[in-house]
C-alpha cells in the first residue's frame, strides 16, 4: 500500500470511528434511525413491488410512509385517549391481584403450618406488589417524558422513511466512493450481503411473529380465554426473542390464569395453546422461514442474546443475531481469502 | 410548433402532459445534446454509445444502467485487483490503461508476465460478475492515472430487481463478451494445437 492509499484509508477510517461515536453519543438520533430502517426493510419487497416497471414512485413511497407512520401515530392517540382510565383500572387490577395472591398465599401457609408445622414469617406479597406500584408511578411520572420522545419520533420516522426510500442509494453511492480502492470490492460486497442478510432476518421474524401471534389469538378466543388480542400480540413481539422469547410470552397468561376467579379461565388450555403455537413455529415457522437465513449453533445464539441485552436492551436482543451472523459471514470470507493467499 | 403553443393545445383539449420535470432525465439529455460535444468532457452517455457490446442498449437503458456504476480512481501502478482474489466486479476503463499480469507473486513483489494492455473503452473482469466463488485468473494494474466504471454483483441484482429488462439486456451482452472471449481463446487453442503438431512433426 503506497502513501496515498494508506492516507485514504486512515481519512475512512476515521470518518467511520466518527460515525459510530456519533450513533453512541446522540442515541435519540440513532434509535428512530434504525427503527426507520428496520420499517424500511420490511416495506422493501413490497416497495419494489410497486415501484419495477412503474411511473409512479413517489406515490409508492409516500403510500408507504403513510401507512408506517398510522402504525406509529394510533398507538400513541389510542394511549392518550384512554391515559387516565387506564391508570384507574391499573390501580384496582393491582389491588384486587394483591388480595387474591394474598389470600392465596395465605392459605398456603396455613396448609404448610398443618402439615409440617413450620410457620412462615415473610410477607413477598406485599413487597413485590409494592415495587410494582412504585413501578406504575415512575411510569405516571415519566410520562411526559416518553411522550415527548414519542412525538419526535412521530416526526423523525417519515423523515427517515422518506431519505432510505427515496436518497438512500445515491448517497450510499457517493459515500462508497470514500471507500479505499484496496479494499472496496470486498467490503461492498460484504456491507450489500449483511444488508440483503438483516433485511431477510426483520422479514422472516416479522412474519414468524404475526403467525405465532395469531395462533395463540385464535387458540385463546376458542377457549374462551380473557384478552386473547392483548395476549397474541404479547406472543408475537416476544417470540422475536429466540429460545427466551416464547417463555416471556406466556409468563402474562400464566399470571392471568392464576389470579382469575372466573371458573371458564382453563390454565390447562392456555398452555395446550401456547405449546401448540410453539410446536407449530418450531416444527414449521422457523425451519422454513428463519433457520436458513441465520444458520447459527443454539449456543451462539444464546449468548449472542445475553450480550445483546447488555449492549442495547430488548432492541440490543433483537438486532444482535444478524449481526453475528453477518461476522460468521466475514470471518468465512477473511479465511477463505487467507486460505487462496497463503 | 413551439413547446409552449403544444402544451397549450394540449391543455385546451383536455390530453394528458408532462405534470413534473424530471431534472435527472432533462440532465441526460444536455449531456446527450450534440451541444455537449463543445466541451472536451466526456459524458458516461458518450462513452457507453461507444462500446460496441453495449450498442443495443437505448438512451434510456444507457442512462439507467449509468446510475448502477461506481467511478473508481486509481493511480498509476495502482493494484485494481490480484490474480486469485475473490472476484465481484467488472469494469470498463473510462480513461487510462490497464495492464494485465498473469504468474503475479505477491510474496516476491513481482507483478508477472504481462499479457495484454487494455486502453480506453475497453473491459475486463466480467467473469466476476457472473461466476458464483469467482477467483481472478490474472491481476489488473493501472499502467497510468485511470478511472474505471465497475460493476458489482450487488448491482446487478439490485438492476434484476428494480429494471428487469434492462438486467436481462446487460447480462445477454455480458454473455455475448464471455462467448467472444470464449471463440478467441479456442482460435488460440487451436492455433496452438497445429503449432505443437508442427514441432512434433519436426523431431
Amino acid at each position: 500500500m503506497n502513501r496515498n492509499q494508506k492516507i485514504k484509508l486512515s481519512l475512512f477510517l476515521f470518518l467511520l470511528t466518527v460515525a459510530v461515536i456519533f450513533a453512541i453519543v446522540f442515541p435519540r438520533l440513532t434509535m428512530p434511525f434504525g427503527f426507520s430502517y428496520i420499517i424500511y426493510l420490511i416495506s422493501k419487497p413490497l416497495t419494489i413491488r410497486l415501484t419495477t416497471g412503474s411511473k409512479k414512485q413517489r406515490l409508492s413511497y409516500f403510500l408507504m410512509i403513510l401507512v408506517a407512520s398510522l402504525f406509529l401515530v394510533i398507538p400513541v392517540v389510542a394511549t392518550l385517549y384512554n391515559v387516565d382510565t387506564d391508570f384507574v383500572s391499573f390501580k384496582t387490577e393491582i389491588s384486587q391481584a394483591q388480595k387474591v395472591l394474598q389470600d392465596k398465599f395465605f392459605a398456603f401457609k396455613i396448609k404448610v403450618f398443618e402439615e409440617y408445622g413450620f410457620k412462615i414469617n415473610i410477607d413477598p406479597i406485599s413487597f413485590i406488589m409494592t415495587k410494582l406500584e412504585g413501578l406504575g408511578s415512575d411510569l405516571l411520572g415519566q410520562f411526559p417524558n416518553y411522550l415527548s420522545v414519542l412525538f419526535e419520533w412521530m416526526l423523525l420516522v417519515p423523515l427517515f422513511l422518506y431519505f432510505f426510500f427515496v436518497e438512500s442509494q445515491d448517497l450510499s453511492r457517493d459515500l462508497l466512493e470514500a471507500v479505499p480502492n484496496p479494499i472496496f470490492e470486498k467490503s461492498y460486497v460484504l456491507f450489500s450481503q449483511f444488508n440483503t442478510k438483516f433485511g431477510e432476518y426483520i422479514i422472516a421474524k416479522f412474519i414468524e411473529a404475526t403467525i405465532l401471534g395469531t395462533i395463540v389469538t385464535l387458540g385463546l378466543l376458542v377457549i374462551g380465554f380473557p384478552y386473547a388480542f392483548i395476549l397474541g400480540l404479547l406472543a408475537g413481539i416476544t417470540n422475536i426473542l429466540p429460545y427466551i422469547g416464547p417463555i416471556l410470552g406466556v409468563v402474562p397468561a400464566i399470571l392471568i390464569a392464576f389470579l382469575s376467579k372466573d371458573p371458564n379461565v382453563s390454565m390447562v388450555g392456555m398452555l395446550v395453546v401456547f405449546s401448540l403455537a410453539n410446536l407449530i413455529d418450531m416444527i414449521l415457522v422457523f425451519p422454513l422461514l428463519v433457520s436458513k437465513i441465520v444458520n447459527l449453533h443454539p449456543v451462539i445464539v444464546v449468548v449472542s442474546i445475553i450480550i445483546g441485552s447488555q449492549l442495547a436492551g430488548i432492541v440490543g436482543m433483537i438486532v444482535i443475531i444478524p449481526f453475528i451472523a453477518f461476522f460468521k459471514l466475514l470471518f468465512k470470507e477473511i479465511y477463505k481469502d487467507l486460505s487462496v493467499h497463503l | 410548433m413551439s413547446y409552449e403553443k403544444e402544451m397549450a393545445e394540449k391543455l385546451a383539449k383536455g390530453e394528458s402532459h408532462a405534470d413534473k420535470l424530471d431534472i435527472s432525465l432533462l440532465k441526460y439529455l444536455w449531456d446527450a445534446s450534440p451541444v455537449s460535444y463543445l466541451t472536451s468532457k466526456e459524458t458516461y452517455h458518450d462513452f457507453f454509445k461507444k462500446i460496441s457490446v453495449l450498442s443495443s442498449f437505448t438512451d434510456n437503458e444507457v442512462r439507467l444502467f449509468t446510475k448502477f456504476l461506481h467511478r473508481r480512481e486509481f493511480q498509476a501502478n495502482e493494484v485494481v485487483f490480484r490474480q486469485g482474489d475473490t472476484g465481484y466486479g467488472f469494469y470498463f476503463i473510462f480513461a487510462g490503461a490497464v495492464n494485465i499480469y498473469t504468474n503475479h507473486n505477491r510474496e516476491a513483489n513481482d507483478q508477472g508476465d504481462l499479457v495484454i494492455k487494455l486502453e480506453k473503452r475497453q473491459y475486463f473482469g466480467e467473469m466476476g460478475l457472473l461466476e458464483e466463488f469467482n477467483r481472478r485468473t490474472a491481476t489488473a494494474v493501472a499502467a497510468e492515472n485511470t478511472i474505471l466504471l465497475g460493476i458489482f454483483k450487488p448491482d446487478l441484482e439490485q438492476m434484476l430487481e428494480l429494471h428487469p429488462v434492462l438486467g436481462a439486456k446487460f447480462l445477454r451482452e455480458t454473455a455475448l463478451i464471455m462467448a467472444n472471449r470464449m471463440g478467441q481463446l479456442t482460435k488460440e487453442i487451436v492455433g496452438l494445437k497445429k503449432k505443437i503438431k508442427e514441432i512434433e512433426q519436426r523431431i
